[in-house]
């Protein structure tokens, strides 16, 4: 609990730092290429246009059905829920090799090494909001307009946030020690896009025992995903209506951020050695 | 006087594994695995506030982990540093990110060091004026030129106005002209009675430059004292140990080392 609170003062205290370092950490990533940072919105673009085409033939164009009696087209569906996979994604890939990788230009005696990971996220974040800015935009123009279920996205956007933190705090610290977990995670975590509820609705497992429907749920990152898909569809207050769901969501995420800063703040001082 | 570096019984070791897999059943297992290598063994040293001090020793003495651990970027495997005050080391290659342009660096360094947005400001045009990068400044630091980089960190870590400056060969590289500047620079924080560290290989440097001098060999200290006292010894070594052989050299290696075993144990 101590070290919870320690590693959560640092993110406050240091929040300029945070925001100084996220900025030169795009600058850094985009300079090599002419377009910039205007790749970081045509990558995750051609990739759900990808999955639009593959899993939309898949399914014969059949609309997904979101909220008892309100059908949407596919494409926004998917969208919706993309969006967000996206950003936890890349964030999590990143922040996975975020310590090992800047280990010898931050080692510096009182440098809190607990905002690593946070500026990589929140270099992502940047780009997540304009997705969402965009994705918001498309959906005006698909006649989904803006309404009241919209103020849900603040929280679900803090949710994503807190449990992204919290899973890489973890992993961050972990891949430091046994560098192959970076590659696990890589060579793995795609697999994810597949069992979250992004591409497919959980709603086609009704022919199977609903065990496997309630095993899907465990994943925190569809509870997310769906909460994003309420907000933005407009079909109900997801986080109130699910208050089980958002309890166990919760409690997942303070089991694991409790988890990150012990082991983050029992191996900091030493991670030098394991480079 | 005042202390402003305390080192007591400092001991680092490293262990070396043959192969991976030794390395992961070390991390897995209670048993010991791997071979221990001390880079330092039970090294004391004092430096009151306003000291020179000079690392000497031949390579692989442990004077840049000795180095590293009073500045904090190394963990000690035992006992304990006692820093008072800001410590910035100034190394060759010195945490530069090659990616972005040589002003992006000034300010990304400066925010680790801990400073803010104004003295930042105020700092930046200092350091650009005293790197003598001119136009390359905003160029992207992987273009520089080893002299480029190492100019570049140097005027940084200085300008930043550190209480302990740390220098590990860092002078070696640059032109003369810019080492002279430095040098000024140098005696500059002495007058004003900061503390600093400097290891190098330059005998002459050293003896102009430093007030004590820590002798370390095979990561233990030989001798510490004013420069008078441990220089000529020292030179008087290197003159010895240069007509060594081989094989004379590991004899010496191994006397050296059991005759510090012995005074550990008495």
């Amino acid at each position: 609990m101590k070290a919870a609170i320690t590693v959560l003062k640092e993110q406050f205290m240091n929040f300029y730092l945070i925001k100084r370092l996220s900025l030169y950490e795009m600058k850094s990533k985009n300079r090599n290429n002419y377009l910039g940072m205007v790749w970081e919105v045509i990558n995750p673009s051609i990739q759900v246009l990808i999955y639009w085409f593959v899993f939309g033939t898949l399914r014969n164009r059949a609309p997904v059905e979101v909220y008892p009696g309100v059908e949407v087209k596919f494409f926004y569906w998917l969208l919706a829920g993309f969006i967000l996979w996206i950003f936890f994604f890349k964030s999590t890939i990143d922040g996975s090799k975020s310590i090992y990788s800047r280990l010898r230009l931050l080692s510096k005696m009182n440098f809190p090494m607990s905002i690593i990971p946070n500026f990589v996220i929140f270099s992502h974040f940047y780009v997540h909001l304009l997705m969402l800015g965009i994705t918001i935009i498309i959906f005006q123009i698909a006649g989904f307009f803006i309404n009241i279920y919209y103020l849900q996205l603040i929280y679900f956007i803090f949710a994503t946030f807190s449990f992204i933190f919290a899973v890489t705090l973890i992993i961050s610290t972990v891949s430091t020690i046994i560098r192959d977990v970076h590659m696990f995670l890589s060579s793995t975590l795609r697999m994810g896009l597949y069992f979250s509820g992004v591409l497919w609705p959980l709603a086609i497992l009704d022919r199977f025992p609903s065990i496997i429907t309630d095993i899907m749920m465990l994943n925190p990152l569809y509870y997310l995903i769906e909460g994003y898909r309420a907000a933005l569809f407009g079909t109900e207050w997801y986080f109130i209506v699910n208050w089980e769901y958002t309890l166990y969501f919760w409690a997942i995420v303070i089991v694991f951020f409790i988890f990150g800063s012990i082991l983050h703040l029992k191996f900091r001082r030493h991670f030098i050695d394991y480079l | 006087m005042e202390k402003s570096i305390i080192v007591k019984n400092i001991t680092k070791k490293y262990k070396l594994y043959n192969g991976t897999k030794e390395r992961l059943l070390d991390l897995i297992t209670p048993k010991d695995y791997g071979e221990d290598f001390y880079a330092l063994k039970d090294v004391n040293f004092e430096a009151d506030k306003g000291d020179v001090v000079g690392f000497i020793g031949i390579n692989g003495s442990g004077k840049s982990t000795l180095s590293n651990i009073v500045a904090g970027i190394v963990p000690e495997t035992s006992g304990s540093v006692q820093v008072n005050g800001q410590a910035s080391l100034i190394a060759v290659a010195s945490g530069l990110k090659g990616d972005l342009t040589g002003r992006d660096n000034i300010e990304l360094k400066c925010l680790m060091l801990g400073l803010n947005k104004k003295e930042i400001k105020e700092l930046e045009p200092e350091i650009i004026e005293f790197s003598e990068l001119e136009k390359f400044i905003d160029q992207p630091v992987k273009s520089y030129s080893s002299g480029m980089k190492s100019r570049l960190g140097f005027a940084i870590s200085v300008n930043v106005d550190p209480d302990i400056l740390i220098i590990d060969e860092a002078l070696s590289v640059g032109d003369k002209a810019f080492s002279e500047k430095s040098l000024d620079k140098m005696m500059e924080f002495k007058e004003m009675g900061k503390t600093m560290i400097f290891v190098s290989h330059s005998i002459g440097q050293m003896k102009k430059f430093c007030e004590k001098i820590l002798w370390l060999e095979y990561g233990m200290v030989k001798e510490y004292g004013p420069v008078e006292e441990v220089m000529p010894k020292y030179e008087a070594f290197l003159k010895d140990f240069k007509k060594m052989s081989r094989k004379q050299r590991l004899r010496y290696k191994r006397r050296a080392l059991k005759s510090q075993n012995q005074k550990q144990m008495s």
